[in-house]
């Protein structure tokens, strides 16, 4: 025993798995010591960006300090009117044939280009002429978002205030070197993968959703592990019509694909019992075929052996020989069946969630539940809001490549034909 | 015909015909246990309002009879197996009068369409991945294998979203959704033939790239496994050259492969599922999915029925055909 | 004097681990077989036997790497030669091999024909298919095969068969000299005895000229070779004829070896089975004197320090070891007279394990 484990950690591939996978499984267990907050409360509403979110009202009262950044002006203008609207302003003044010969893309000129828009464009006079370059739909509309945005920042100059909302608030001149300290600010937090739709800190919900996720795998292995390991256990040793009515079951479930079945009795079971362990067990209970059917051929290649048929003419019980006999020669083919099905588990309910057939969706966020908001809040389509939905997949590809990696490193040390 | 090989066909074929018996009384059974009942719905959506109790009382047993809800279960079992003898597979409750075959005719070419090429242009290239692999092995293989393991991790949703992401919201240069332009009615239009080929693109590749790493890693162990048999070793003394062992060495390492690409094509109505949602893809797997969420019992039957029995028939096949080619199967199997 | 059919002078091999260590497992062996004649090579597993058996091929492939020493077969030294010329020249025509397992010799998709079809035209690419099929046919009724075996394919073969048809595979091209490594160990009895016979035929038939008998059971090498040859890590121990190195073994080790099998010979059937305490060391570090030293129950202390060169005595007969031939034969004779006596009184000793029979 030792010895096995030792040599199972001396593979490189098992011990890289192997990191991966506790990485993950301690990330889980610590993060909520450190961010205590509901991973499903809402922050505000929509996806955010990932990025430290200052509070405006807040940072008025903190205390400000005299700083000359040099490059300050460039920076704010640049911020205000970035380079790429600047080139666009120009190529369409140019379109409508005015004159921007004296004009450059430098900051100096940015006042004069965005007072020029404001002079020339006209969305409705766009659509009309038909202005070279600027015939599509697709370029109209940009030329709109982009009238939009130059008509939210009115003065480029210092800005006045309101702190308050009542008659009598105080009006406060800002100076362009005024700033704050950001620890200082009343309210401010770092979004390291911003917000989903909800408007909840994403890493939060992740790392929250991998743990579950990670149970359900769990508990899905077992009972397919289990179930798997009797089925073959007792249709390889026992054998005869017992052995043909099993693997007839077995048949069953193979010609009926899992994925199918999964969704008929997931849908049977009804939404409000959906719990994350329902989900777990019906995933174990359509998953156990194939470790049964490698079960079963492991053990009729092993009931024939000398030392088994020692027992049996010894006398010892069904029970006894399956243990002492049986189970230790496959002992180590069952440890990577049940690696495989937790992986498998992970990714079944990833694929039924992302099908809306996922646990019960308001308690707990597991991966699957993950994907299939960001795929119903158009994450990856019309918001773009990549942090919703990559981290979960990377998440799921960790999982499964560590458990696989695992599985390799296992096949290694216990299958000499398949070393290198 | 040796003994041994009639023996071995007579008990694939007898369990085959129970085991497509059982499968049909499970595919009516499994879908008829999912709760809410589809005919209430039904009448809710058609009736108007201010009907009296009388009328609705009317109008479900007007839809009960005209799906055969009336009966006993026994009465709906015979029906729904003449309707599947005949192909017809009854009349749709959901999208009623439409007939299910029809609604299976529109979904299956799209799928099998897109599905089989997948299929086939992912085992092969895995294949070749894997078997340059375990032959070159080195420090090619040395990246090589992480590689496809962690590409055969990504899910397959993964790949998709990922694949619909860069290429059709950033990139732009695929469309988003759908097998052809909205816009569009079928026809054999070069227009429309182009609108086709440009929405197959993402939903095809999503499929391959999923399967190029799963195959390439089982093609590498296997091959490498064989290049170490003994076999091997006693051809190269005998003064076989390489190139002629390396095709032993491939073609017995092929063999084992040839069940998952079997299975696969067996199974690609469910496995179609993933893509298709993703993609919105007219196939078969989005319409199964639309009949479960609408309790559309005839639907929901007729589809597992024909994912059951082209599992059945593809595993029923590749038992036979391994009888004949693989000569280890046959040895194990006849005695 | 006949003439010589194998010559091997020095020859050295290495393994190459994949942490690039090197595991020298055939260290300057020579030897030379006459036309003929057979030479038994025995040794526990892991001594080098399979390693000689591949590195005499002169066709090498990794992990295995030539280092040095000359492979003379027939007058034709092949050591130094392209590899490719070796293969389409020297193996399967000069030099043949029958592999420890038989049972996976074969490759199991590929019909018996097919494959003598693809020796055959590795060597004679013109060669006409029809032609080898016939030949082969006249092959196998020559060495009493059923011709049926031909068109099965190896898994539809018992295992007695396959090694008979892997035999007979080997030999297709009238090798000079045949390497048969544990030909027989994994058949039973009436197996074993068909294929002992099967080879004594191809010699007396002429389809090989010398052959090496790779065994750990050395009853089997009395009778099958004239020469027997013992080795450990990786060197040559002793060398004499059948008889004497069964009757008379000189070094400790082969006398170990002798003593813990059973010889179903007068003279030996009487004797007591004791085996060889310990293993064979670590070829990746071998021990810087003699290499037995550490299992001998007569090593010197010098014997740990100093190399052993192989020495010749009596006739035709070599050694390594540091005592002398008469040192180590008065310790057995006294050995054995002890044994003697411990047979006619037995009392319970705390000596070297005694195992009895049939274990």
């Amino acid at each position: 025993m030792k010895n096995t484990l030792r040599s199972v950690f001396h593979s490189p591939r098992f011990v890289v798995g192997f990191v991966i996978f506790m990485a993950i499984l301690l990330t889980t267990l610590i993060y909520p010591f450190f961010v205590t907050r509901d991973p499903l409360q809402g922050l505000g509403k929509g996806f955010l960006a990932p990025g430290t979110y200052v509070s405006v009202y807040d940072t008025n009262t903190a205390q400000t300090y005299r700083v000359e950044l040099p490059e300050a002006n460039a920076n704010r203008m640049e911020s205000i009117v970035p380079m790429e609207d600047r080139v666009t302003i120009i190529e369409f003044l140019t379109a409508k044939g005015v004159d921007v010969s004296h004009l450059t893309t430098d900051n100096s000129d940015v006042a004069v280009l965005v007072s020029q828009w404001k002079e020339n464009y006209d969305e409705a006079d766009v659509k009309k002429s038909k202005y070279p370059g600027f015939t599509t739909q697709a370029k109209r509309k940009a030329l709109a978002r982009l009238d939009k945005r130059l008509s939210g920042n009115q003065s480029l100059a210092a800005m006045n205030v309101t702190l308050g909302d009542g008659e009598d608030a105080a009006t406060t001149k800002v100076a362009d070197s005024d700033y704050v300290k950001v620890s200082e600010v009343a309210n401010a937090i770092t979004l390291p993968l911003g917000t989903d739709n909800f408007g909840r800190d994403t890493l939060t919900e992740l790392v929250k959703a991998t743990g579950v996720s990670l149970l359900i795998g769990l508990i899905a292995g077992t009972v397919a592990t289990l179930l798997g390991l009797i089925v073959g256990l007792l249709a390889g040793y026992v054998g005869g019509l017992l052995d043909d009515i099993l693997m007839f079951i077995a048949n069953l479930f193979t010609v009926i694909p899992g994925f199918v079945l999964l969704i008929l009795i997931y849908y049977s079971i009804g939404q409000s019992a959906r719990g994350v362990t329902t989900c777990a067990l019906v995933i174990g209970f359509t998953s156990w075929v194939w470790t049964a059917r490698s079960v079963r051929s492991q053990v009729i290649s092993l009931r024939n052996r000398d030392h088994v048929n020692l027992s049996k003419l010894s006398g010892h019980s069904l029970v006894r020989i399956v243990v002492t006999d049986i189970l230790p020669y496959i002992a180590s083919y069952v440890v990577m069946a049940f690696i495989l099905q937790v992986s498998s588990g992970i990714l079944a309910e990833a694929q039924l969630s992302l099908l809306g057939l996922g646990p019960k969706t308001t308690e707990v966020p597991t991966l699957g539940l993950m994907m299939n908001w960001a795929k119903l809040f158009g994450a990856y389509t019309s918001s773009n809001a990549w942090w919703a939905y990559f981290p979960v997949i990377l998440v799921i590809a960790l999982i499964s490549f560590s458990l696989n990696l695992m599985n390799t490193g296992l096949d290694q040390v216990f299958n000499p034909a398949l070393r290198d | 015909m040796t003994k041994g090989l009639k023996k071995y066909l007579k008990k694939k074929i007898f369990w085959f015909i129970v085991t497509f018996i059982a499968a049909i009384i499970l595919n009516f059974i499994l879908p008829r246990m999912m709760p809410g009942d589809p005919v209430n719905a039904i009448v809710g959506k058609s009736i108007s309002p201010g009907a009296t109790a009388e009328q609705v009382q009317e109008q479900i047993a007007f839809y009960k009879h005209q799906f055969g809800l009336d009966k006993s279960l026994l009465g709906q079992f015979g029906d729904f197996v003449k309707n599947a003898a005949k192909g017809t597979f009854g009349v749709s409750y959901n999208q009623y009068p439409r007939t299910v075959s029809d609604i299976i005719g529109s979904g299956i070419w799209w799928t099998i369409a897109l599905q089989l090429p997948a299929i086939l242009v992912g085992w092969i290239l895995g294949n070749l991945l894997g078997a340059v692999a375990a032959y070159k092995r080195g420090i090619w293989d040395k990246a090589f294998m992480p590689a496809s393991l962690f590409l055969s991790a990504i899910p397959a949703f993964g790949a998709a979203v990922i694949l619909l992401v860069v290429f059709a919201v950033n990139l732009k240069i695929a469309p988003v959704n759908g097998a052809y332009d909205p816009g569009m009615i079928p026809s054999f239009t070069p227009k429309f033939i182009a609108s086709v080929i440009a929405h197959y693109q993402l939903p095809f590749w999503s499929i391959v790239i999923i399967s190029i790493g799963g195959q390439a890693v089982g093609m590498r162990s296997m091959s490498i496994y064989e290049l170490n048999a003994d076999y091997v070793k006693y051809a190269r003394f005998l003064g076989i050259k390489d190139s002629k062992i390396v095709r032993y060495v491939f073609r017995n390492a092929m063999l084992p492969q040839v069940t998952g690409l079997a299975m696969s094509i067996g199974s690609m109505v469910g496995g179609a599922l993933v893509a298709e949602t993703i993609f919105s893809y007219p196939g078969l797997g989005m319409a199964m999915l639309n009949a479960i969420g609408s309790s559309d019992y005839p639907v929901i039957s007729a589809i597992t029925l024909i994912i059951t029995v082209m599992v059945l028939l593809a595993s029923f096949l590749l038992d036979i055909i391994y009888a004949f080619i693989d000569p280890r199967v046959k040895a194990a199997q006849f005695e | 004097m006949s003439k010589t059919m194998l010559e091997v002078n020095g020859l050295t091999t290495k393994y190459i681990t994949r942490f690039h260590e090197d595991v020298y497992a055939v260290d300057h062996v020579s030897l030379k077989i006459e036309q003929g004649k057979s030479l038994g090579i025995a040794g526990e597993s892991g001594c080098g036997k399979s390693t000689l058996a591949l590195s005499l091929m002169g066709y090498y492939f990794p992990p295995l790497h030539y280092t040095s020493g000359d492979i003379i077969i027939d007058g034709k030294n092949i050591s130094g030669m392209d590899p490719d010329e070796v293969r389409r020249n020297v193996l399967g025509t000069e030099i043949a091999y029958i592999p420890q397992a038989a049972m996976n010799a074969l490759n199991p998709t590929r019909k018996i024909y097919k494959f003598i079809e693809d020796v055959i035209l590795a060597h004679n690419p013109k060669a006409n298919k029809k032609d080898i099929y016939e030949m082969a046919r006249h092959r196998f009724s020559e060495l009493n095969l059923p011709l049926e075996a031909l068109d099965k394919h190896a898994v539809e073969l018992s295992g007695g068969m396959k090694q008979r048809v892997v035999i007979a595979i080997s030999t297709i091209l009238k090798p000079k000299v045949l390497i048969a490594d544990e030909p027989s160990s994994a058949l039973d009895v009436t197996s074993q005895k068909v294929v002992i016979k099967m080879l004594r035929d191809m010699m007396d038939k002429g389809f090989i000229q010398a052959m090496i008998f790779i065994t750990h059971e050395l009853p089997l090498l009395y009778n099958v070779t004239d020469d027997i040859m013992v080795m450990y890590a990786g060197q040559i121990v002793e060398r004499g004829s059948a008889k004497e190195m069964v009757f008379d073994p000189v070094h400790p080790y082969s006398r170990g070896l002798m003593r813990s099998i059973l010889v179903p010979e007068e003279g030996t059937r009487d004797a007591k089975l004791i085996a060889i305490p310990g293993t064979p060391p670590n070829l990746k570090r071998p021990p810087q004197g003699c290499r037995f030293a550490e299992r001998c129950r007569y090593a010197q202390p010098a014997c740990r320090y100093n190399q052993m060169p192989i020495l010749d005595f009596d006739q035709g007969r070599s050694y390594r070891c540091g005592l002398s031939v008469d040192e180590l034969r008065e310790i057995y004779r006294k050995e054995d007279e002890a044994d003697a006596q411990a047979v006619a009184n037995p009392v319970e000793s705390d000596g070297p394990v005694r195992l009895t029979k049939g274990v």
